[in-house]
């Protein structure tokens, strides 16, 4: 008991205690003060936001992820760094001003450039055209039902190390090879977002000759890319290119088993093949 | 489950589309005349039958019907309970007389406790652990029990024993019947249907009736007596006097009502009373105002203001026809111009429909009290209308 | 409100013990804490972002004990504390999917959770939620709705628990406890509820258009040797436990950048107030003012918490 007292006046680090005193004194003229320090600040941005925080005005810059528009001023609406992307020279599109939730220093270095031509992205869960990593927890004749583990960030998708991908999903290594574990499957199913694999969907070629056994296995961890988001349970994926589809998967012996070709997979133990619908490996 | 989860909210999001409540929201924010789709002014609640005292086995009843078809019967029950004795009494006990002053103000023998007001609201649809009847029933219970009439300076010195028909310490002093004993009421609340539109205007107006009509038998017995009643329901004395009834016409106490809870809704500039399901589905802000008649001037009083969660934050929005992709070429890319809306401060495409969100001002909180509370204002209408009722 | 899966106890069958000094010194009014702050002094608060790794956002929040609940912790002499400090933690779970059964929603779906440890008041509390604590669930919602951007989280849903360890009792231990009844530690509970799951969505990464902040007003009259026609006075962030009469209180969730409100709950009898001269508020317009004021306070703790963190996640990577 009275060691929590003494925390509360002795603060060890990080600890923030702060006394408060409030003089009445009337909150629109409060306000005004805050709005008129803000506005001699115009010019600067700030480099760390907070929700609430006010970042700039609408006229000058365009509104990102990130931020909201208020009474024409753009407010930052969470806590991250701020990023300014400049306008395109050819355009007559203003400065982008956004607050990123990415917060390794890699990935606040990355190019403008690459997030100018991929759409901006509001939120973390899984949008149209967005790449996933996802687990199948079923087959079905028409269907396969996959769910998702990881939403690759557009920025990092092309980049071969998948571990060096820096997005909210800090450790796709360690979320891989747990969700490859077959002790850990189907305990979180309820906590991640489903999706489903039509048999259409599943290549370009040959559609009609699909057989949905030989795609896919329960447990298999596919990459695909969201078609839409589809119904109120679940997302639609596509596997329907070259560099989607099964990238880790065991054989019916248990062991990891290695792409040998577009449409099967070996394992490295009894030599025995597997067909799946392989991804291109990098 | 899911229409559990929606209703959580203590709300229910509509199924409209983003086109209606535009359509809605525009027409009844239209500044200082908004038009209502059933054509009633600001303030007008909409038409409803009532009678009072329909339930025999009760001490006091009402029904209310809308004229939607939506139905809510109010029963309320006395019972006589054992008073759990309190460290005053048990002082006063111990030192034979013991210093009885200023002290029994704070003991619940003296002024009454808010746990002797028991409500329960049934709703069809929803289980009795729901957010939504929980809500309910808080709000309208801390009104009532909360309507203690004159400050803090009551129920004090002899513990309102003698049964005296004023209101002096409040519903809750109404309670008590000696210092051992008192009065345990039950609030039983059933909505007949589904409701139509949110309850709370519907129960709180039938609650209300059924409270001016509940009779407690009179007391026989003395003092610190346990106590007997007289079984002659014409000498049972009304839980809320009625100014007909006292001998003492000129008592203050016969202002006293029972509380009565309005709802209200602001769009835009405009406040609106008594909303239906469609218009609160577009209100910018709702709130629950309980007010009751002061005892001193007749004036109203305020007893307490909740904040209910807009159902327009769950709406879904509407695409502008510029980032409509059905739409590309079909129209001129500038007929889409966001203005800035001055009661959300944010621009919208006029039109086209955005959820809700952000909070309300001050200023507007200050403006719905003050249409409730005014002189000649709504709360006094409402009440007024109530007690058309129980005349009959 | 009944327990549907176990077998439970006659509920209120007990009640806590009557110590006997207070038998003897009346209501014990020598041994009551009383207010040491300013009407306009808030309690200092302490508030941590990030303390719980498993889920996606977090806080821990308490309040400054009161002078006299210091002295008495660490030199306890009677088994009633003065007053109570209020302790609680926050998670924040998701965005997550939506149960199958939930219909499409274009919106973030907010799910809140208030509960009690069963020590944390004087009088113990089930492990069933009980009226109060889905009451201020539901309290805790609509305060939070109005801050978030729902529109950006289509179809998943946020989970919000706060779990209370040590609550704001509604009066002094040593009171009679039927003695003024309402429940103002609830509302001192709430005020923290919203400061704490607000510090814990930002922590999450959720769009919100503010840091949406709680604060207790209340009108107080305490001063018996006065006269009993002295107005009650207006103070801000109340410990219940420290006056002996509350005629009225008022929480808000406010949100600075905006001033806006979120929620309001206001009740008790505010139709009578000693305001300074010339002001010309009403009773209620005063208190509402008053727990803005004090929500402003929290907020500058609210918005160093958040900033701290981010600091700190920054350099750590």
């Amino acid at each position: 008991m009275s060691n929590k007292c003494q925390c509360v006046d002795k603060p060890p680090n990080g600890l923030i205690v702060l006394a408060l005193i409030i003089r009445g004194e009337k909150s629109e003229e409060a306000l005004k003060r805050r709005n008129g320090t803000a506005n001699t600040m115009a010019t600067s941005v700030p480099s760390l936001a907070i929700p609430g925080q006010r970042l700039g005005s609408a006229n000058t810059y365009a509104a990102g992820p990130g931020t909201h528009i208020q009474q024409t001023n753009i407010f930052a609406s969470i806590a991250g760094p701020v990023i300014l992307d400049p306008a395109q020279p050819n355009t007559q599109s203003k400065a982008t001003l956004r607050v990123t939730r990415i917060l390794s220093t890699a990935a606040q270095s990355s190019p403008a450039a690459a997030f100018a031509k991929s759409k901006p992205r509001y939120n973390t869960l899984p949008a149209v055209d967005s790449i996933v990593l996802a687990r199948v927890t079923r087959v079905q004749k028409r269907q396969a039902a996959v769910s998702i583990l990881v939403v690759l960030d557009e920025t990092s998708a092309p980049n071969a190390d998948l571990t060096k991908a820096a997005s909210d999903n800090d450790n796709i290594a360690s979320i891989l090879t747990s969700a490859a574990n077959p002790e850990n499957h189907s305990s979180t199913d309820e906590l991640r977002f489903q999706a489903i694999i039509r048999k259409e969907d599943v290549r370009a070629v040959e559609k009609d000759r699909v057989v949905m056994e030989d795609m896919f296995r329960v447990g298999d961890i596919v990459r695909g890319c969201v078609l839409s988001l589809g119904d109120q349970t679940s997302y639609y994926l596509t596997t329907a290119r070259n560099d989607l589809g099964v990238v880790m998967a065991r054989s019916e012996a248990g062991n990891m088993m290695f792409p040998v070709s577009w449409k099967e997979m070996r394992d490295p133990v009894t030599g025995a093949g597997e067909q799946r619908k392989v991804a291109r490996p990098y | 489950m899911s229409n559990q989860r929606q209703a959580s909210s203590a709300s229910q999001t509509p199924h409209l589309s983003p086109a209606e409540l535009s359509y809605l929201y525009t027409s009844l924010s239209l500044p200082k005349s908004p038009i209502r789709p059933d054509g009633r002014s600001p303030t007008q609640f909409r038409p409803l039958t009532a009678e009072s005292n329909i339930l025999p086995g009760t001490n006091g009843s009402a029904r209310i019907g809308f004229a939607d078809g939506t139905q809510a019967i109010v029963g309320v029950k006395a019972e006589v309970e054992k008073t759990v004795l309190s460290t005053d009494t048990l002082a006063s006990s111990e030192g034979g007389e013991g210093e009885d002053s200023t002290s029994t103000s704070n003991s619940a023998a003296a002024s009454g406790h808010g746990s002797w007001v028991q409500m329960s609201i049934e709703i069809p649809g929803f289980r009795d652990d729901d957010a939504l009847p929980v809500f309910l029933s808080e709000m309208m219970r801390e009104s009532l029990v909360g309507s203690v009439a004159d400050g803090g300076s009551d129920g004090g010195g002899d513990g309102g024993g003698d049964g005296d028909v004023t209101m002096a310490g409040g519903l809750k002093g109404r309670l008590v019947i000696n210092k051992r004993w008192h009065w345990r009421l039950y609030i039983d609340v059933l909505l007949l249907s589904q409701p139509l539109s949110y309850p709370l205007p519907l129960l709180s107006l039938t609650t209300h009736l059924a409270l001016l009509s509940t009779k407690l038998p009179k007391l026989k017995s003395q003092g610190e007596e346990d106590p007997f009643f007289d079984d002659d329901w014409e000498v049972a004395e009304y839980l809320y006097p009625r100014s007909s009834n006292l001998k003492a016409a000129g008592n203050a106490s016969q202002y006293v009502r029972p509380p009565v809870t309005l709802l209200v809704v602001s769009v835009g500039e405009n406040i609106i009373f008594d909303p239906s399901r469609e218009e609160i589905a577009v209100a910018d802000a709702v709130l629950a105002i309980s007010v009751t008649r002061d005892t001193e001037a007749g004036n109203l009083k305020l007893l307490s203001i909740r904040t209910v969660d807009p159902p327009s934050r769950l709406t879904q929005p509407a695409v502008p026809n510029s980032e409509n992709v059905n739409m590309l070429g079909a129209t001129a890319p500038t007929e889409d111009i966001a203005v800035l809306n001055p009661a959300t401060g944010e621009e919208e495409v006029p039109g086209v429909w955005r959820p809700r969100r952000g909070g309300v001002k001050r200023s507007v909180i200050a403006n719905m009290v003050k249409t409730v509370l005014k002189k000649g204002g709504v709360g006094e209408e409402v009440l007024e209308g109530l007690e058309g009722v129980e005349v009959e | 409100m009944n327990d549907r899966r176990r077998v439970n106890g006659p509920p209120g069958g007990t009640r806590p013990p009557v110590y006997a000094s207070l038998l003897q010194s009346g209501t014990g009014a020598d041994t009551r804490a009383q207010r040491q702050r300013q009407p306009t002094d808030l309690r200092k608060i302490f508030l941590k972002t990030g303390l719980i790794p498993s889920a996606s956002g977090s806080s821990y929040l308490e309040f400054e004990p009161s002078a006299s609940l210091a002295a008495a912790r660490s030199n306890p002499k009677s088994l009633i504390p003065p007053s109570s400090a209020l302790k609680l933690a926050c998670t924040v779970h998701g965005p997550k999917p939506l149960p199958r059964s939930a219909p499409f929603s274009p919106n973030l779906v907010l799910t809140t959770h208030v509960k009690y440890a069963p020590f944390a008041a004087r009088k113990r509390k089930g492990h069933v939620r009980d009226s109060s604590e889905r009451d201020l669930g539901v309290h805790l919602e609509t305060a939070l709705r109005g801050a978030i951007i729902a529109e950006r989280w289509p179809k998943s849903g946020l989970d919000i628990t706060v779990t209370i360890l040590e609550a704001e009792d509604d009066r002094w231990w040593g009171d009679v406890p039927d003695s003024h009844d309402a429940s103002w530690g609830m509302m001192n509970v709430l005020a923290g509820c919203i400061s704490a799951a607000s510090a814990a969505i930002a922590d999450a990464h959720i769009d919100c258009l503010d840091l949406v902040s709680g604060g207790v007003a209340a009108l107080v009259s305490d001063d018996s040797t006065d006269s009993p026609s002295a107005l009650p006075k207006l103070m801000l962030d109340t410990d219940p436990a420290e006056h002996r009469s509350i005629v009225s209180a008022c929480v808000v969730a406010y949100m600075p950048a905006r001033d806006e409100i979120t929620e309001l709950w206001l009740k008790g009898d505010s139709s009578k107030v000693s305001t300074a001269d010339g002001d010309q508020r009403s009773g209620h317009e005063a208190l509402i003012d008053g727990a803005v004021d004090a929500a402003r306070g929290a907020h500058t703790v609210l918005a160093e918490a958040v900033r701290e963190s981010l600091q700190k996640t920054l350099g750590q990577s």
